[in-house]
Order: C-alpha cells, then sequence, then structure tokens
C-alpha cells in the first residue's frame, strides 16, 4: 500500500478515535452511562461494531470497552524513515475509524428523541441510518442479482449537474446509492446530497437512493448496511469478522465513490471499506493502489475528473461511472429491452414474408455481415449504439441495404478465443424480436424487417439495444460493457467488411492450428446425459462434439460463462497411447462422469474403446470388413447403405453411451480432422459417405483429401446414389482405386 | 439339498445428507414437532445393507382456493373442507401425516391473484391452526412466486418451512429469501440428474448451507413418465451413496399432483368398462406412483387422496419393518 495513503489513513484514524473518546465522555457526563442508544428500527444495535466484534451496544456506557479496543487498533504515525509495508497498520486504522465514526453517530441518535437526529439540512432532514425492513428488501435484491451492487458516494461532485448525472447513470443500471460527506472547496461547501436536492432530484429508499449525513462520519451506515447483509443473508453470526468481511468480498458488489478532496478521514474510511473488499475510485489525484488480494480487482483507483477524456463533464461523469462499475466487477442486468415491439423465444421462428417486408440487409440483393470484438476497456462506452447510413424510414418499401453490425465488448474475462462463440449468438437473440428475421451469420448473415415493426417504431438502432441487453444478459459473467456500431452507408460497410474478413480468416487460422497436442486440456460436455446417462463427450481441439454445435472453444467459452454447467475441463494428464489418444485424465473423467460405466476412452480410434454417443450425432461412422473401411452416414440420408442397414437403425447401435468398437457417432467436421481415426489410418479408410456430406462440405473435405496425400480421394468415396450394397462396394473400390484395399487389415 | 447363498452387500461411502422441516418453539419456531428425512446410506429400504435412520414421510397437500378443477372422486374425498383452508389443513392433520403441504394457488394470476400480504397471512393462520412442519408452493408463476414467497418467507422467520419451487430459470430471490429466514429450499429440475446437480450448485453457491436444500427431481406419474422419474430418482440416490456432495440432498415427491392430472384419474365416461369405478382407480393411481417413488429413493411423498395417505403409510410400515 502507499505509504502516502496509509500515512494519511493513520492520522485520519487517531484523530477520529479521539474525537469519539472526547464525544462518548462527554454524552456521559451529560446523560449518564445509562442513556441508551440506538439506530432506528434495527435488532444488531451498532452494526459495524456488533458484527466484527460481537459487542452489543445498547447505552453509553456499553461504549467504553469499543474506544479502548479503537485505541489499542490504531498504530503509529510511520516516521519518515520507515519504508516498510503499512497495509495491515492501515488496515488496522480502517477498522479503528470505522468503528469511532459509528460510536459518534450513536452518540448522536440520542437526538432522535427530541427530533435533532438524523440530521437536519435546509430542504428536510437526512435518513440515517437504514432500518432493518429496508434491508431485507434491498438484501433479497442485491442477493438475487436484481440489484447489481450499491455505491457509497463520499464528497461533492464538481457541479450539480455532474451530481445528478452520476446519480441518473448508477440508477439506470438499478446500483444502490448512498449518500455522505461533502468536499471544501468544490461547489460551495454542499454536499452531494445539498447538490442532488438543489436540482430536484427525488432522493429516498424509493429511488434508491439514501442520503446518510453531510459529514464523512455518517458515511460508516454504508459498512453498517454491508455487515448487516453478511449477518442476515451470509448465516455468519456476530464476531465472526472474517467471515463477514470475506461475504462482502465476494457477494456485496459495494464500492466507494470519493468524490472531491480527500482528506485524512476519507482516507480513514476508506481503509475500512477495503477490508469489506470495497475499492474506492477517486475523482481527484491520488494514489492508485493494485490489486492487493484485498479486494477481487484495484484497491484504490484514481479519476482526476477533468482529466477524463470526453466532450464534457456529463461525458466525463458517465466514463466515472464505467469505471466504478468495471473495477468493482459489477455484474450489469438489462431486465426490458427498450425496443418498440415485442421480445422473446416464441418470435425466434417467425418468418417476414415478401409481402410483409419492409427492408432487408443480405440475402440475394445486398450485404449483410456481423462482427463481435474485443476491444480494451478504455475506449468502449458501455451502451453507446450508433448508425452512419439510412434508417429504416428513409428508404422505399421492400429495400434492400447493406448492413454492418458491429459489437464492441468488454471485460475482465472476454478472451480473444470467444470471441466466434459471442458472435454466433447474435442469431439467435436477434430472432427473439417481433417481426424481425435474422438467418446466417458472419458475412453471409441475412436480415428482413417487416413493416409491422417499422410502424410501431422499429429501427435499426434497436438491433443494438437486443444486442447490448442480451450479451450482458447472457455473457455477464465474462463481459461488461457492449457498444454497437452499425453501419448502412455502402463505403463504410466495404470498409468494414474487410475487417471483418481479416477477422473471420485469423479465427479460421486459428482454429486450424490449434491440435492436441497444444493445448493441456480437454473439455467435456454431458448435456445430454438426461437421456444419454452413461454418456460423455470429451471435447478437444480436433476432435469437435458429435453434435457438431460444440467445438473445443464452445466449451471453454461454455465453462467461464457458467463453471456450474455441463461443460467441465479436463486435465488431459498423463499421455498413455498417443495413437490411439488416451490419457489418464480423459479416462478418469469419463469413468468418474458415466456413473462408472465406461472406463476407457480412446479419441483417435473406432476399433478399440470408440468414445460413446449420446444420440445427436451428425453422421455414423461403421466399418465395412469386406471394404477393409469405413462408411458415414449423414443423419440428413434416409436410404439403405452398404451395411444393408439405414441411418435409424445404426443410431441404435451407436448411441445411447454405448461403447460399441466399430462403430461411432460423430461430429460431419471430425471427418475432415488429421484425427479422424487415425489409429486406423484416418481419413483414407472412408470407402462410402452420403453425398449430402460430400456436397455440404466439399472445400474442407477436399483440403483433408489433400492434406492425407490423395487429392482424389473423394471421388473415390461411393456412396448411395451409385452404391447401397456391399457386392457393389467393393467393384467401385477396385475401379476406383481406392487406397483402402490396400491398407493393413481392420482386424 | 439345502443351499446357502450369500447376500451380496454393497459397500458405499457417501449417504443421503439429513434435512429437518420445521422448528419447535425452542428452535425459534412454533411447531409442535419436527421432521428429520434423508440420512440413508444405503438403497431405499436395504436394512440389511445400511443403515435407514428415518422412515420416508408423507405430506398430504392442500390448497388456499377451493379446487374446482381437481377430480371430483378428490373432491368428494375432502368435501366441504376445501373451501376453508384451515379447516382442510386441520382435516388434514387428524390423518396423521407427517407434513402439510401448503400450495398458494390463490395468488395465480388465474386464481384471484391475492397479494404477497394476503396470502402470507394464509401461510400463519394454517401454521396457527396445524402443529405439523409446513411446506409451501407459490402459484407457480416465476414473478408471482417471488413476490409471495419473499413475503411469506419473512413472516414465517424462523419455522424451517420448505419454499418451492426454486428452479433454474428462477430461484435466486426464493433462496434468499430462504437465507434470510431460516428455511428450506426446494430445488426442482425437469427430469434430469445434471440440471438437478447444477441447480444445488447453484443454491449452495449463494450461501444456503446444504442441509437446507430439498431435491424435487419432477416426478412422473404412471402412464405419464414415472419410469423417467424412476431411473432419475435412482441415479441421484446411487451417485449420493458414490460420495457426490452435489447429490445428496434428500428428495421430494409431487406425487398426487401428478397422479391426479392424469386421463385415468379423471375420467369416468368414455373409458373401457374394464377400467373400473373412476374414484377408486385415482386412488390407486396414486398409490402406484408413489410407492414407486419410495423404491427408487423418494423421502418425501406429497399425497393428494385420504386413502392413499392411509396406504402408503401402510406401505412405508412395511418396508421399514426389519
Amino acid at each position: 500500500m502507499s505509504k502516502f495513503i496509509a500515512t494519511a489513513a493513520i492520522k485520519g484514524a487517531r484523530a477520529i478515535v479521539a474525537q469519539a473518546e472526547d464525544e462518548v465522555k462527554k454524552a456521559i457526563e451529560k446523560y449518564g452511562t445509562d442513556q441508551r442508544v440506538a439506530f432506528t428500527n434495527t435488532a444488531y444495535y451498532l452494526p459495524t461494531i456488533y458484527g466484527l466484534t460481537g459487542n452489543k451496544i445498547e447505552t453509553l456506557g456499553d461504549m467504553l470497552p469499543t474506544i479502548e479496543h479503537c485505541k489499542a487498533l490504531v498504530p503509529e504515525v510511520p516516521s519518515d524513515r520507515l519504508w516498510l509495508p503499512y497495509l495491515g497498520n492501515a488496515l488496522d486504522a480502517g477498522m479503528a475509524t470505522l468503528f469511532a465514526e459509528e460510536l459518534i453517530e450513536g452518540v448522536r441518535s440520542i437526538g432522535a428523541a427530541s427530533g435533532t437526529w438524523p440530521e437536519k439540512a435546509p430542504w428536510g432532514q437526512y435518513n440515517g441510518s437504514i432500518d432493518d425492513i429496508q434491508l431485507r428488501s434491498w438484501g433479497i435484491q442485491l442477493v438475487d442479482g436484481r440489484m447489481p451492487g450499491f455505491a457509497a458516494i463520499v464528497g461533492t461532485a464538481k457541479s450539480t449537474e455532474v451530481a445528478v448525472k452520476i446519480v441518473r447513470e448508477l440508477q439506470a443500471r438499478g446500483i444502490l446509492i448512498f449518500l455522505s460527506a461533502k468536499s471544501e472547496g468544490r461547489d460551495g461547501k454542499k454536499s452531494i446530497t445539498d447538490q442532488l436536492m438543489e436540482a430536484g432530484v427525488e432522493l429516498g429508499y424509493d429511488t434508491f437512493t439514501v442520503p446518510f449525513g453531510s459529514d464523512t462520519i455518517s458515511a460508516v451506515h454504508a459498512l453498517g448496511f454491508a455487515t448487516r447483509a453478511a449477518l442476515t443473508f451470509g448465516g455468519v453470526k456476530a464476531g465472526q469478522a472474517e467471515d463477514i468481511l470475506l461475504y462482502n468480498k465476494y457477494r456485496s458488489m459495494a464500492f466507494v465513490l470519493a468524490l472531491g478532496e480527500v482528506d485524512e478521514l476519507k482516507y480513514a474510511t476508506a481503509a475500512g471499506a477495503v477490508s469489506y473488499g470495497f475499492p474506492t475510485i477517486a475523482d481527484t489525484a491520488i494514489p492508485n493502489i493494485y490489486p492487493n488480494g484485498l479486494t477481487i480487482y484495484e484497491a484504490v483507483v484514481s479519476m482526476p475528473f477533468d482529466e477524463i477524456p470526453g466532450e464534457n463533464d456529463l461525458e466525463r461523469a458517465e466514463k466515472l461511472v464505467q469505471r466504478c462499475i468495471e473495477v468493482r466487477g459489477l455484474r450489469i442486468k438489462v431486465t426490458k429491452i427498450p425496443i418498440p415491439v415485442a421480445y422473446g423465444s416464441a418470435f425466434e421462428g417467425e418468418r417476414v414474408r415478401k409481402d410483409q417486408l419492409r427492408v432487408e440487409f443480405g440475402g440475394k440483393r445486398s450485404q449483410c455481415f456481423e462482427y463481435l470484438r474485443t476491444v480494451d476497456s478504455e475506449s468502449i462506452e458501455d451502451g453507446k449504439i450508433t448508425l452512419e447510413g439510412p434508417d429504416l424510414d428513409e428508404v422505399p418499401d421492400g429495400a434492400a441495404l447493406n448492413l454492418a453490425i458491429v459489437v464492441d465488448v468488454a471485460g475482465r474475462k472476454m478472451e480473444k478465443d470467444f470471441e466466434p462463440v459471442l458472435e454466433r449468438q447474435i442469431h439467435h437473440f436477434i430472432n427473439g424480436a417481433e417481426g424481425i428475421q435474422h438467418i446466417g451469420q458472419r458475412d453471409i448473415a441475412w436480415v428482413r424487417i417487416a413493416k409491422s415493426s417499422t410502424d410501431k417504431g422499429f429501427r435499426i438502432k434497436h438491433l443494438g439495444e437486443i444486442l447490448r441487453a442480451r450479451m450482458l444478459g447472457e455473457f455477464g459473467a465474462i463481459i461488461q460493457k457492449v457498444q454497437v456500431r452499425l453501419y448502412t452507408d455502402p463505403a463504410r460497410v466495404e470498409e468494414m467488411l474487410k475487417v471483418a474478413r481479416q477477422a473471420y480468416h485469423e479465427r479460421n487460422v486459428r482454429l486450424a492450428d490449434m491440435t492436441d497436442e497444444s493445448v493441456d486440456t480437454f473439455y467435456s460436455c454431458t448435456l445430454c446425459q438426461s437421456f444419454a446417462p452413461t454418456h460423455v463427450c470429451v471435447v478437444s481441439p480436433e476432435r469437435l462434439g458429435l453434435c457438431g454445435a460444440y467445438n473445443w472453444l464452445d466449451c471453454k467459452a461454455s465453462y467461464e460463462i457458467n463453471p456450474s454447467g455441463p461443460n467441465k475441463p479436463i486435465a488431459k494428464g498423463r499421455l498413455i497411447d498417443p495413437v490411439k489418444g488416451i490419457w489418464e485424465g480423459s479416462n478418469e473423467f469419463v469413468y468418474n462422469n458415466s456413473q462408472r460405466a465406461i472406463e476407457n476412452v480412446t479419441l483417435y480410434s473406432i476399433m478399440e474403446s470408440p468414445m460413446t454417443a449420446c444420440g445427436c450425432f451428425e453422421c455414423i461412422v461403421m466399418i465395412i470388413p469386406e471394404a477393409n473401411g469405413v462408411m458415414v452416414v449423414s443423419r440428413e440420408d434416409s436410404s439403405m447403405t452398404p451395411a444393408g442397414m439405414t441411418f435409424s437403425t445404426l443410431a441404435g447401435m451407436a448411441g445411447g453411451g454405448l461403447q460399441t468398437p466399430g462403430v461411432m457417432g460423430v461430429g460431419k467436421y471430425y471427418l475432415t480432422s488429421k484425427k479422424f481415426i487415425s489409429a486406423e489410418g484416418g481419413m483414407k479408410r472412408i470407402v462410402w459417405m452420403s453425398s449430402f456430406l460430400k456436397e455440404s462440405m466439399p472445400e474442407e473435405l477436399k483440403a483433408a483429401a489433400e492434406r492425407e496425400g490423395d487429392p482424389e480421394l473423394i471421388d473415390k468415396i461411393a456412396d448411395e446414389r451409385s452404391v447401397t450394397t456391399v457386392e457393389e462396394l467393393l467393384a467401385w473400390l477396385e475401379e476406383k482405386g481406392h487406397p483402402a484395399l490396400t491398407m493393413d487389415p481392420l482386424f | 439339498m439345502p443351499v446357502t447363498v450369500e447376500t451380496p452387500i454393497e459397500k458405499w461411502n457417501g449417504k443421503v445428507r439429513e434435512v429437518t422441516l420445521g422448528a419447535t418453539q425452542a428452535e425459534g419456531g412454533t411447531r409442535t414437532s419436527t421432521v428429520t428425512v434423508g440420512g440413508s446410506a444405503t438403497l431405499p429400504f436395504l436394512h440389511f445393507e445400511g443403515s435407514v435412520p428415518h422412515r420416508p414421510v408423507i405430506a398430504i397437500q392442500i390448497q388456499d382456493v377451493d379446487p374446482q378443477d381437481w377430480s371430483p372422486a378428490l373432491r368428494a374425498a375432502w368435501g366441504d373442507t376445501t373451501k376453508d383452508v384451515v379447516a382442510w389443513a386441520k382435516k388434514a392433520a387428524e390423518l396423521g401425516p407427517d407434513l402439510i403441504a401448503l400450495n398458494l394457488r390463490s395468488a395465480h394470476p388465474d386464481a384471484g391473484n391475492r397479494g404477497a400480504d394476503e396470502v402470507a397471512q394464509t401461510v400463519k393462520s394454517v401454521l396457527g391452526a396445524v402443529g405439523l412442519p409446513l411446506i409451501v408452493y407459490g402459484p407457480g408463476v416465476a414473478e408471482k412466486d417471488n413476490d409471495v414467497l419473499v413475503r411469506v418467507a419473512e413472516v414465517t422467520a424462523g419455522e424451517r418451512l420448505a419454499i418451492g419451487l426454486c428452479e433454474q430459470g428462477n430461484y435466486r430471490t426464493i433462496v434468499a429469501a430462504c437465507l434470510a429466514n431460516g428455511h428450506i429450499a426446494i430445488a426442482r429440475a425437469p427430469i434430469d440428474v445434471n440440471i438437478q446437480k447444477q441447480i444445488n450448485i447453484l443454491i449452495n453457491d449463494m450461501g444456503l448451507p446444504l442441509d437446507r436444500i430439498l431435491m424435487d427431481p419432477t416426478t412422473g406419474a404412471l402412464g405419464y413418465g414415472l419410469e423417467y422419474s424412476y431411473s432419475v430418482l435412482e441415479r441421484l440416490r446411487l451417485s449420493s451413496l458414490q460420495g457426490d456432495g452435489m447429490t445428496q440432498m434428500p428428495t421430494i415427491c409431487t406425487v398426487g399432483e401428478e397422479a391426479w392430472r392424469a386421463k385415468e384419474s379423471k375420467v369416468s365416461e368414455g373409458v373401457p368398462e374394464a377400467w373400473g369405478n373412476y374414484a377408486e382407480r385415482g386412488v390407486i393411481w396414486e398409490t402406484i406412483t408413489a410407492t414407486t417413488q419410495l423404491q427408487a429413493g423418494a423421502d418425501i411423498v406429497v399425497l393428494r387422496h385420504p386413502k392413499a395417505v392411509g396406504l402408503i403409510r401402510k406401505t412405508i410400515d412395511l418396508m421399514m419393518a426389519q
């Protein structure tokens, strides 16, 4: 911790503890030790002291031991020559500060009887501490995620206008706001509360804004609230200080926003807040404190207000709030998507027909693409949605426009590798809007918008609103900011398309370059265990899930987003057999997650312990012993195969979590992997393949055949159009000179 | 020639967790008794293999609005008492169940849409009328569930009610209410072991201790998926015996609700004569569904018909006799 901050905090603590001692003693002289002290409607006494020490303070006399405790806690002010780290000392000082502040507020609470507490102001009266009923009501919302967290604002904003903007930005995100203190030298000695009252902002429980008081001492009620939240919702008992602090670190997404000069008492109070895991963001120049274990991310962040990049103070205020959210890692949810049409899964399958069409993007008549990218958190403004080019109401009915959808995201846990995973959700997200149809992805996307929707006011920017809301809702665990740029201006679309295509290309290369050897973790998928209880998919970079829907990156992202979900990391562990693809880690995982039904599984072999399948495979691979090779039947192919069985009959053998050597259900892109039954010789073993497969991925198959050293291979593979029996197959293979005939025997 | 056959004994290293419903005055509630379920260290009723410390228990389901959509057979069995939830609760308690399951149907938008305060008072009055521990179900509409159950949890703080349903799409608010007021959460999954485990983990992650979670893996009635729920219950039990801490919660099965939803227990006309008297048929439907679930590992069965209650109690008595 910075020596400067530590010294200031310790000085602040010493002063406030002395003040508390003085005020308590004077009060005892005046009222006697039996005088009752209590905050309004709480069963938690003076809650910070009660929670962290277990002391129940009910009278002035009860305060005396806590004063001694504070004095014991506060360290000496470090001498100029001492350069050791001061973290522990500063934290003790912070705790003593909170206790002292709470004692002073406790003394003040005597005035409740005569109406002088909570503090009066020219505009009315502050709120003082929060009562237990309100605590429970907000507590539930903080616990269930409806409220992302709370902000303790301390000080005075640069101007009334900035004060209002900060509060509005926080309110718009559902963040609870506590207000206290003022900053000398800013805005004529007004407190933040005075500023808001002056601007006519409605404060109170109903608007999620609670003004505690006009001095820093009253800020302690924010920590009292946090302490009671842990006691109420954390199953923690009074006196279990560490549990209370940890509960708040991981579960109360709170932060301190210090506006204006940070004086010694504010440093001391902030030091107390840091023990709860609450970072401080200051809008003045103070030393930064980077992660130190107490807070999840940074502990103190300085963001001098006038140096924040922005057109004006309002923009600067917005960025300040965004930075707060980032530093604490708040998870923002958009509960209602701000669009003028209905939204829900009911609209996903909807078609927009020609006579209903207002405008379309993509398809045969125009170009449409979507591109999601990770950007540096500094260069993104959450919620900003821009359109360059004509909007829906500026073109004739049935028009075709070019459209670029560029989604910028930023988040602490976002990885470049997750971009395609998030991008693919654009289809699903946009389709949920009434009267909007979305087909395809990347640069073959096709969006059609119905007249009925534009009549209700739907415009292009609403696509951005949908994407932001859904992205934050679904992927809030990894992203905190979403900005959407939309372009219909042809020149701009063309320009962005180049950028996007470059990125698509890089992704393809990245995926193609990833090998099973290059990673130390595979991922499991047990999504289908509801109907195939013993089946476990082991997904590796070179073998995607058999349903074709989950590749290794998808599983990785899914795990980051939802660690308790169906995709778990599998540490490969010791390599048992590089040819067949057997690792200790994959065997152990499959055994433990297949109800101990499957002991051994290979990733690259069909003959020995092949991977099991649920029933969702895109195609079935089965050996044809007579041909010394395998056939591949796709789900789309209902015709007879040389094995004498159709897909549906074969499916019974391949699925259900059974391990049947010689039969395997796989994803179709596994066919093009160099690890495709590589134990048995790979792709050259394919003697027969449904024509659907040849037609649905000709480029990929061609490339794989070239890689295998037999560019004509695909033409040598029979399909249902020419061959339906083993006899015909053998004749075909002889005629074409298929390599399988001369390969090592399968048995 | 006499042959000695040795009974094979499986050695398990896990067991079902014990969960206690209800709290007496000494424990911060007002119940006259509490009920502990779970604790089994073997498959259901295999007394020779491992300890079965607690018998499976019966809850009788009642609701706070006259169930006009219930089968006439059920309505006839309960008579006029269904018009008054307190009278109904008392009559149900006379049948000697272990628990009462109160369905807050009146809060459903289609059944009166009563507000949280009013409904919470209903729960209070049922608690006042009977001393048994209570299970409380919301109306089953996420938004209303959250509104109503939070209020119920508050006014009954310390009673250790079992509150449901917590489902994958909507659980956080109910769990938060349980956390704050000392209740038990019922976690429901759609006949899926992995989703069940996931929701258990998610609830526990919020800070609710494992001994305050019950699992409802969804019941399919006879002819309506019974074999699926049998399989899922069995798998959950096997996995808890194998030591998976996240599937070791006791299970609760809403047998009555599902069995009496079946056409066979409602329809008297237009069905083959061989099906017999439909009132009797309904009781059999419920009883067969319940006994099957008990054999698969149910710890709590929620029943509707008084006769089924008697038959199931007899079954449990026999299965627990050693």
